[in-house]
């Protein structure tokens, strides 16, 4: 899919021709291995921890298991939830991971959001979103702006508004409660989107030091391709805060409690009150009384269970699981011997030359090819390790990309440099997956900004134009192309 | 359009609230839209004004030209605040316009590369960029430690082919430097000059050597002649930028800003001082809305020791910054002098 810049009368088709059918193609979905979702060394290794098996696999369980509104020993779900497990939405390729599809390898599965009435997840009245399909992506949807019936207002909204909710489940016959009006907020051009960020390697993330941030980010300074992020910040410590699009969410037990309260309903200890939608918080009404304590065991739903009795695995809460699986994820292999896709075979000499020119056209400015880790006291492997991320964890200014929702430090044009290790393997691309080949996602990094949003252009921009620089194809022969960095980002 | 930022005020809470509870909106919205069956809509971003909020780029005034304040018109580049026009080469257009400065000081002026229609052999890329020298976040005194700097840091397969240099180009002292990538087999020229104690480049990047060789030798035509200074007094009575100006005995009162909200940006700011010691002009390079307000209420009180050239107070451009400084880190204080290529364009 092209797009067209508003940048000035004459530039209208330039990425256009760029990206046009010149011969590079995105050689698609890497198959044959799935390359993520194993755990570290001391979980997957030849000589494992059994401890840390024990806490992977049982974290990996929680993570999976479907959630009940009630009578099963996974209460909570509800009142308002966009899936009932984690791994729903994040499994591709595999558990921890992104945004899955039933015609890409490994073929997991058509988006899940798409069954919840075909799997009685959710119930009539509920009805499936207009912009929910089975080919997916997976979706959250966020409205930058309240709106009443004769339009947007000024007043900024920007939560996530659930897709569904808990009325017709025979388990929740008290509960009244509407979804939200996602035509509504079309209509009025007031509605954007995120899908599942991949959680893989999520341990060499947090184990990463300010000081090695600041060093990249000091390291940056005069860059010939007009790049100059900075960092989005959490509010407790002033800290520099790394996880979700807009880098918003400092630690794996804040994104685990965040997700389980936001996405599915479930209240924890780290967000201890059912959820309101923001329409519902702003006009203080709250949710309906009939919609709260569904599970009648009160709040919050997900706890550490106070029982000396308990060891192990056991004596945690379901956030606190959830974290420790996704903190021991390794991060993902790439494939830089060569690989195979549905379409083509690609080779190792390709796979290098794009890698340079990755590091030389100015992608790398932002998508870092690899940080090393601090001392870790939870293992070794983490301990002074070499994250292979491709990210500087920097928030940037991404023009035409922005989605005008505020999150923490970041403004509505900037988003976190998306760590692309196990990109070989995912099939949706950005932060609202509108791209599903990475030749367009590398051509929309310098979208132009919409008109009157008072958003500059894209840090990005200087980058895409010197991997548009490239020639299309090697032709055969080793000259440096855009098909050479392609066929590198799939090894990842 | 361009591109003096005013302050942008954050949305206000002007417009009616909706509706209380969700039975307004129900009982008058068709819901049969919601049905699985009904035609998707537009997935496009929202049209409406994505205003900017937030940490943002502002000035006191809207007639003082800013660093960012740049322009394509008639095959031009022209920057009021650097007093330069540059010509765009032959078939070339701006890609991407200016942005507002980092916290660091960074600007990236504007991007250009060939046209659609664009018929040479070499395409490429030129970036303009600027970088504050007072707020690197590490102190780098001038053009030739800034390009140092980023030859230390060039990454890639990036072979220096002329180690930074210092040439005159147009009448101004420039650092050149070059590099190229063996493996891409793209061509880079970078050429620095010192003007307001920012650090400009022209960092021009072909796969023709060629053609960047005539490019480079393009930017001989800059014209320094064509821009007014902002007092309309020709381009002498341009300030004098000193680094560091604000602080010590050149200070005579002073009243630091005490932010009404807890946050954790820095908020760097260059001034301008008048030939009295007051200050007259204010750039946020980033500030949210009401700290940008309260530092120029604080600014308002603050008195300086006039500079004095040739025994006349003339005005003074320097920075300074409020808040945490994080990983910023104070450069040593400077003064610019004749000799000192920090004012030959005010010379001009």
């Amino acid at each position: 899919m092209k797009r067209i810049l508003k940048y000035s009368s004459t530039s209208v088709v330039v990425l256009m021709i760029v990206g046009s059918a010149f011969g590079q193609t995105d050689p698609g979905v890497r198959n044959g291995t799935i390359d993520a979702g194993f755990g570290l060394t001391s979980v997957s290794g030849s000589s494992p921890d059994p401890n840390k098996v024990a806490f992977f696999n049982n974290g990996f369980t929680r993570f999976e298991t479907a959630k009940t509104v009630t009578g099963s020993s996974n209460n909570g779900l509800g009142p308002r939830f966009n899936l009932n497990a984690c791994g729903q939405c994040h499994s591709q390729p595999a558990n921890g991971g992104s945004s899955p599809s039933s015609s890409e390898f490994p073929f997991v599965g058509d988006n899940p959001e798409s069954e919840v009435l075909s799997r009685g997840i959710a119930f009539s009245p509920n009805t499936i979103p207009y912009f929910v399909s089975a080919s997916g992506p997976v979706l959250e949807a966020r409205f930058p702006y309240f709106f009443t019936n004769s339009g947007e207002t000024s007043e900024r909204d920007g939560g996530v508004h659930d897709l569904y909710t808990v009325q017709g489940n025979p388990d929740a016959s008290s509960c009244t409660l509407a979804q939200p009006h996602f035509n509504t907020a079309a209509s009025f051009n007031d509605i954007v989107f995120r899908i599942p960020t991949p959680v893989f390697g999520a341990g060499y993330i947090e184990n990463i030091g300010e000081d090695t941030l600041i060093n990249f980010f000091n390291g940056e300074v005069g860059n010939p391709f007009g790049v100059s992020g900075t960092f989005n910040y959490n509010g407790n410590d002033r800290t520099i805060s790394r996880f979700g699009w807009k880098a918003q969410n400092k630690s794996m037990l804040l994104f685990s409690g965040e997700a389980f309260n936001v996405e599915m309903g479930i209240t924890n200890e780290l967000f201890q009150n059912e959820r309101p939608n923001p329409d519902e918080e702003n006009n203080f009404v709250g949710l309906p009384s009939g919609c709260l304590n569904l599970t009648g065991t009160g709040y919050p739903e997900d706890k550490t269970p106070i029982n000396t009795s308990n060891s192990g695995t056991a004596a945690s809460s379901d956030i606190t699981m959830f974290a420790i699986f996704m903190r021991l994820l390794e991060q993902p292999t790439a494939r830089p011997s060569g690989y195979s896709t549905a379409t083509t075979t690609v080779t190792a000499a390709s796979i290098s030359r794009g890698q340079t020119a990755f590091s030389t056209v100015g992608c790398a400015a932002c998508h870092a090819p690899s940080l090393t880790t601090d001392t870790s006291n939870l293992d070794s492997e983490l301990t002074h390790a070499t994250a292979h991320l491709y990210s500087d964890l920097e928030i940037h200014h991404m023009g035409g990309l922005a989605d005008n929702i505020l999150q923490g430090m970041a403004m509505g044009d900037q988003f976190r440099t998306s760590p692309l290790w196990g990109v070989g393997q995912r099939i949706f691309f950005l932060h609202d997956g509108r791209a599903s080949d990475l030749l367009t996602a590398i051509q929309d990094h310098c979208l132009a900004p919409v008109s009157g949003s008072g958003f500059p252009a894209s840090e990005a921009c200087t980058a895409e134009a010197n991997f548009a620089a490239l020639p299309a194809t090697s032709g055969g022969g080793t000259t440096t192309s855009q098909q050479d960095v392609l066929n590198f980002l799939r090894s990842l | 359009m361009k591109r003096l930022f005013r302050l942008l005020a954050f949305l206000a809470v002007s417009a009616s609230l909706p509706a209380r509870g969700q039975d307004a909106i129900q009982s008058s919205v068709p819901r049969s839209g919601d049905s699985p069956s009904a035609t998707p809509l537009s997935k496009k971003i929202p049209e409406r004004a994505l205003l900017a909020t937030g940490a943002w780029s502002s000035t006191s005034d809207s007639t003082t030209p800013l660093p960012e304040g740049g322009s394509v018109a008639n095959g031009a580049y022209t920057n009021a605040y650097f007093g330069f026009s540059y010509k765009l080469p032959a078939g070339w257009m701006e890609k991407a316009a200016g942005s507002p400065p980092s916290a660091t000081g960074s600007y990236a002026l504007t991007l250009l590369t060939p046209a659609d229609n664009y018929k040479g052999s070499g395409r490429g890329t030129i970036l303009v960029t600027a970088q504050d020298m007072f707020f690197t976040p590490i102190p780098l005194a001038n053009a030739v430690e800034l390009l140092n700097y980023t030859k230390a840091h060039l990454q890639g397969d990036l072979k220096v082919e002329l180690e930074p240099t210092v040439t005159m180009i147009a009448g101004q002292p420039f650092t050149s430097f070059a590099y190229w990538s063996p493996g891409t087999a793209l061509y880079w020229h970078v050429l620095a000059t010192e003007i307001r104690c920012h650090t400009v480049q022209f960092i021009l990047m072909n796969r023709d050597p060629k053609t960047l060789e005539s490019l480079v030798q393009e930017v001989n035509r800059l014209n320094w002649a064509a821009i007014p200074s902002e007092t309309g007094a020709g381009r002498d009575d341009a300030p004098v930028c000193i680094k560091d100006y604000a602080r010590g005995e050149n200070v005579l009162e002073r009243n630091d800003p005490v932010f009404p909200e807890h946050r954790f940006n820095p908020v760097p700011v260059r001034i301008i001082i008048d030939k009295e010691g007051k200050v007259r002009h204010i750039h946020f390079l980033t500030a949210f809305p009401d700290q940008a307000k309260t530092t120029t209420d604080a600014l308002a009180q603050w008195r300086f020791k006039p500079y004095l050239r040739d025994g006349k107070p003339v005005e003074v451009e320097t920075g300074i910054i409020f808040g945490p400084e994080r990983h910023l880190a104070k450069p040593p204080v400077r003064e610019a002098t004749q000799s000192n290529s920090m004012t030959v364009a005010s010379q001009r």
